[in-house]
């Protein structure tokens, strides 16, 4: 069954399915020796059958044995509210509690409250909102990065790299995490407004509104305008009231606060667990 | 895999009787071999709800039908509530027609889309599960539905939310074998960096470690997976990142594990691709690296061991095992002369009355060691190889025979006393019978053996006739 072929004693040989194929009727050596045997090193192609049980094994798992999602982490605890002082939202679990944070209070824009789904889209969207600097070089240069981790290539206008999401990248046009910043004129003007309207806001990202999401209405919520500010906190003392105080979204460019960024993430290394 | 013991008792606790479980799961596993050998073997995975244990669809059908479209139409008008409509419909969708009856529903899928990516994040954990169900539908119909959503669960793969990123990898992976237009699609959104980036952020956490494993293994069992998807990657590439070096230790330890006991369920699903990328790697080895790429000789203990654990309750395990050790001794005398060394002989030679397909590898593993030196050769012949080897001369399958004479030529070409010794052992009428073998191979090499090795020994001369 796995007979390996004929051959040099060090080249590694295929086996295929099926049997090998000399019969080991080996070269007749010079005094009509017939012992031709030599070490020979076996690879098999996947669908071999000497892996047929070993895959049936691996597919019962994957089918009968079902995996149930655990409730490992759920200690009993009573119910808890997030950290957030203006969000409402309350869990009855950690696992509950990890999930919402991890979604809606991790990757926030402290400048203008956005939350992102990751990292790396934060970074871009602060770049690309939020830094004068980029504005200026992009005017020159292509600085718009292509969203797909991996592909590495740049644009000279947010257009531009949406062409290429939908063209090469099989994204649809209307990606939600691609927004660009004349999309912001709804927010802008709830933005200026005053308190109360702040407030609906607030009301609308951490209760969660009434409306079902509409087309334009992005993954991007807002974080509460307090917190915000209380995120600002840690990062300076002098900016504090500027941040707090700062209509977010006004772009003011050198009281812009990467710190703020900073201090966001710190925040979270102070939540405490009940 | 820790998690097997917990589903097993509540598979138990289900009420089928032990007899009817044995049945059904041996009519799956038939179901399943027949897939392979048709090359169809593609599995989809199912995550339960924590208040599951089996994934039963309770409902009657027109019920299910129903409640999908109340659900939606409810969730589409808005208001309070939503978070528990959302969960309401995941559990319905179980249900085959209770799935198309929503997709029939228009703007269903922009709907969850909505959900996935809104404000509100137990809806998306919700739309998430509703999306999970229907991409474990076997009709490529229904799960194709849910391709909208695929940037989005893709650009999730990099956030934090542990339950939710597990969500998002088994319903990718279960949308990977549908098509090789699907595949395609995902690759070009970025779905290997996308769940490398998954592994970096999220590598302490085994549950989610395991979904991305299962997502690439889904994506990886293309026809052309090699050529396609991982273009540049052939073995040597591997074997230079130390693949081979991090598999064999493993299986060091695995064995070690083994050899203390250790019958923890599901070991052997953990041994197997082990094994597999070992044997493989090997034989695309350069001969001078395998010391350094072999690492631990001392995995031709945790070769044996396998062997002999696995012999009874996995004999395929065995056997892949068996072929991993071939593929060791036959290119590194190190391992050779370890065999030897740390005495695993005798216990290999146990094993040559085993058949399906393990005494052939034991017997080239075997030939290997004695090919590699004379001294070796010596050696062999000290573990009691000649008896051994009386008994397999009389066995039926061909190759078995082959080989035996193979080793036994290079044994007596070996030392002088070897032939004596043989003879004296009986085995001088075995090779006569061969003699007249169907198969000329073995005809040839049977005469030769008698003619120019074993004829001419004293213990011949003194105890029979001279033949003509």
């Amino acid at each position: 069954m796995l007979r390996p072929e004929p051959g040099r004693p060090e080249s590694p040989r295929d086996a295929r399915p099926g049997g090998g194929g000399g019969e080991g009727e080996g070269e007749e050596g010079e005094e009509g020796n017939p012992f031709d045997f030599a070490p020979q090193p076996v690879r098999l192609h996947r669908d071999h059958e000497l892996f047929e049980d070993g895959d049936v094994l691996r597919h019962l798992y994957l089918q009968d044995l079902y995996v149930s999602e655990e409730a490992e982490d759920k200690r009993a605890v009573s119910e808890f509210a997030c950290h957030f002082s203006s969000c409402s939202a309350v869990f009855s679990s950690l696992e509950e509690y990890e999930h919402h944070y991890n979604s809606l209070h991790r990757h926030v824009c402290c400048s203008c409250r956005r939350s992102l789904p990751s990292a790396r889209l934060l970074d871009l969207h602060i770049q690309e909102w939020h830094d004068s600097l980029f504005t200026i070089l992009a005017q020159r240069q292509d600085m718009y990065q292509c969203l797909v981790e991996g592909c590495g290539q740049k644009f000279r206008t947010s257009k531009h790299r949406k062409d290429h999401l939908v063209r090469i990248h099989k994204y649809p046009p209307d990606f939600r995490f691609d927004k660009t910043k004349k999309n912001r004129g709804t927010q802008q003007t709830k933005g200026q407004q005053q308190k109360d309207t702040a407030m609906e806001v607030v009301d609308e990202v951490c209760e969660g509104t009434s409306d079902p999401p509409e087309q334009g209405e992005s993954m991007e919520t807002y974080v509460c305008e307090e917190e915000a500010a209380r995120m600002a906190t840690p990062a300076s003392s002098e900016e504090h009231a500027d941040v707090s105080a700062a209509d977010p979204s006004t772009e003011s460019p050198s009281t812009e606060p990467p710190k703020a960024r900073f201090s966001y993430r710190l925040v979270f290394k102070q939540v405490r667990w009940k | 895999m820790w998690r097997l013991n917990k589903v097993r008792h509540k598979a138990v606790r289900h009420g089928d009787s032990l007899e009817e479980l044995k049945l059904k799961r041996r009519e799956h596993e038939r179901a399943l071999r027949q897939a392979r050998r048709d090359r169809q073997l593609v599995s989809k995975r199912l995550l339960l709800n924590d208040d599951e244990d089996q994934p039963e669809v309770t409902m009657d059908t027109n019920t299910g039908e129903q409640d999908a479209v109340g659900l939606f139409l409810k969730l589409q008008h808005g208001g309070l509530g939503r978070e528990a409509h959302l969960e309401a419909l995941s559990k319905v969708l179980r249900d085959p027609s209770a799935q198309l009856a929503f997709l029939k529903q228009e703007n269903s899928m922009h709907l969850l889309v909505g959900f996935l990516t809104g404000s509100d994040a137990t809806c998306r954990l919700q739309a998430v599960r509703c999306l999970h169900e229907l991409s474990h539908s076997p009709h490529a119909s229904v799960s194709s539905a849910c391709l909208p959503a695929t940037p989005y669960l893709l650009t999730y793969l990099s956030g934090q939310s542990t339950k939710f990123s597990e969500l998002c990898l088994y319903t990718l992976g279960n949308l990977c074998p549908d098509s090789d237009a699907v595949k395609e699609k995902l690759l070009a959104q970025g779905i290997i960096p996308a769940l490398a980036s998954c592994l970096e952020n999220q590598r302490h956490n085994l549950a989610v470690v395991e979904a991305v494993g299962f997502t690439l293994s889904q994506f990886l069992q293309a026809k052309n997976a090699a050529e396609k998807i991982i273009p540049m990657k052939d073995n040597r590439e591997l074997l230079a990142h130390g693949a081979l070096l991090q598999c064999s230790s493993l299986l060091v330890s695995l064995g070690g594990a083994v050899a203390e006991g250790n019958k923890e369920e599901g070991l052997e699903l953990f041994i197997c691709p082990l094994l597999r990328c070992v044997g493989n790697l090997l034989s695309s080895c350069p001969v001078k690296e395998l010391s350094t790429q072999a690492g631990d000789v001392r995995i031709v203990a945790a070769l044996c061991t396998l062997v002999q654990a696995f012999l009874q309750s996995r004999p395929a395990l065995a056997r892949e095992s068996a072929w991993v050790l071939n593929n060791l001794t036959a290119l590194s005398s190190a391992s050779c002369s370890a065999l030897l060394t740390l005495n695993l002989v005798p216990g290999l030679m146990k094993l040559l009355p085993f058949s399906q397909g393990i005494n052939t590898m034991i017997l080239r593993i075997l030939a290997n060691i004695a090919h590699k030196k004379k001294h070796f050769c010596a050696q062999l012949t000290r573990c009691g190889l000649l008896s051994a080897l009386c008994a397999t001369l009389k066995m039926a399958d061909q190759e078995m025979v082959t080989l035996s004479m193979d080793v036994l030529y290079m044994l007596v070409v070996g030392g002088p006393q070897v032939a004596e010794e043989f003879v004296k052992q009986g085995g001088f009428p075995l090779l006569e019978a061969l003699q007249y073998n169907g198969e000329g191979a073995i005809r040839r090499r049977a005469t030769h053996l008698l003619e120019r090795h074993l004829l001419s020994c004293s213990s011949y001369c003194s105890e029979n006739v001279p033949c003509s």
